[in-house]
């Protein structure tokens, strides 16, 4: 789940590139810094299980940078810090157990991180992003199709990420092959130009 | 044999602890029910298996006490009945113990077994240990046991409880007021 919730953060980064690149009807002058609005923003995960109900549940707590340049597609980028312990799937005692070394080992590892590597513009309205995300300290790259809106005048974008990412590649292994080892990962944000 | 004479009905003791464990047993049936079939979602499916799992050990506690209370206290005379009506509920009676300790039992093997072990937290207070290491194979087959001992508990409740009204309405007997609450006499008109 921490593993979602890092490649929502990357995701939503990636998008947001991707989004602001994509839109380049923008003059060219640098990466412009985009400031993301968190009640907008959504870093959620999904797993499903063997005899039980598929968890959802999202990170509410993360920090996110994104460096859009419109001209230069590749300048741009984004970083995200997810922090572990913020996850919720709508039970404390269900959170406290993600919480544990089981899955998300919050207190040694109190950040997932999606940081940027490259990002492409795939078409008007898609950006992909590549990165590292970190998820109990084991760093794999991520590649994500982002989906980017533009909003109202242009200086507000909306992202929209899913992909699905293999956990135990993090080597969270908890419940495997009971709990499955792909975790789905739906990141929607918004960023606003600063 | 015995030379102290039978009371004529249970003591408050046994009578507490029988409606306590069964109210108990009956409630942890429903529960497992309802959070394995009851299409609830995976929050709240959790939230029920913590408390199914902290009220399996309330009935331990309840049914440790029961044997107790009857190894320690006498129990009133079986009724003239037909001896295989004695039989089938001393058969019954007897079952009932033993799955009770069997599906409770089973549970904590489950629950300790399990691919996915969750700590057992008594209703977030303390964490019970678990009584055996991970494995697949043990956890399937605890499963099994757990579940047939639900459905044979809940099978044999419905056959103890015939048989108590059997006695209390076509028999006519005191063998289900023995084992309710004694009714305060009224007293006399001021």
């Amino acid at each position: 789940m921490t593993t979602q919730g890092n490649l929502r953060a990357l995701l939503f980064f990636a998008a947001l590139t991707l989004a602001v690149l994509a839109k380049a009807h923008v003059p060219a002058l640098a990466a412009a810094n985009w400031r993301i609005d968190p009640a907008r923003t959504h870093i959620a995960f999904a797993i499903d299980s063997v005899g039980y109900p598929r968890t959802r549940g999202q990170f509410r707590q993360f920090q996110g940078r994104i460096s859009i340049d419109f001209a230069h597609p590749d300048r741009s980028s984004v970083a995200f810090h997810v922090q572990s312990q913020s996850v919720d799937v709508g039970s404390q005692s269900f959170d406290d157990y993600l919480r544990s070394v089981a899955f998300l080992d919050s207190g040694r590892f109190p950040s997932i991180d999606f940081v940027s590597s490259s990002v492409v513009k795939v078409d008007d309205h898609t950006v992909r992003v590549t990165g590292d995300l970190t998820l109990l300290g084991v760093t794999r790259p991520l590649t994500v199709d982002v989906a980017v809106q533009r909003e109202g005048s242009g200086q507000r974008l909306s992202f929209l990420a899913k992909t699905n990412i293999d956990r135990l590649a993090f080597g969270m292994n908890s419940g495997f092959p009971l709990v499955s080892r792909d975790v789905e990962l739906v990141i929607s944000s918004a960023a606003i130009e600063l | 044999m015995s030379v102290k004479p039978r009371p004529s009905r249970w003591n408050g003791w046994i009578i507490a602890l029988h409606w306590a464990a069964g109210a108990v047993i009956l409630g942890l049936i429903a529960l497992g029910w309802i959070m394995v079939h009851g299409g609830l979602d995976s929050a709240a499916t959790f939230d029920l298996y913590q408390r199914h799992k902290s009220w399996g050990f309330v009935a331990l506690a309840l049914t440790a006490g029961r044997l107790a209370a009857r190894w320690l206290g006498a129990s009133p005379p079986a009724p003239v009945s037909p001896r295989w009506e004695r039989r089938l509920a001393a058969l019954t009676q007897g079952s009932l113990y033993v799955l009770t300790v069997g599906a409770i039992l089973s549970g904590w093997l489950l629950v300790s077994a399990s691919p996915l072990p969750v700590p057992t937290r008594f209703f977030d207070l303390f964490v019970i240990p678990n009584i055996a290491p991970p494995r697949p194979s043990l956890f399937a087959a605890a499963v099994l046991g757990h579940e047939a001992a639900a459905w044979a508990i809940a099978a044999l409740v419905a056959l103890h409880a015939a048989g108590a009204l059997k006695h209390h309405f076509v028999n006519g007997d005191d063998v289900l007021k023995r084992m309710l609450p004694r009714r305060r006499r009224s007293g006399p008109p001021a």
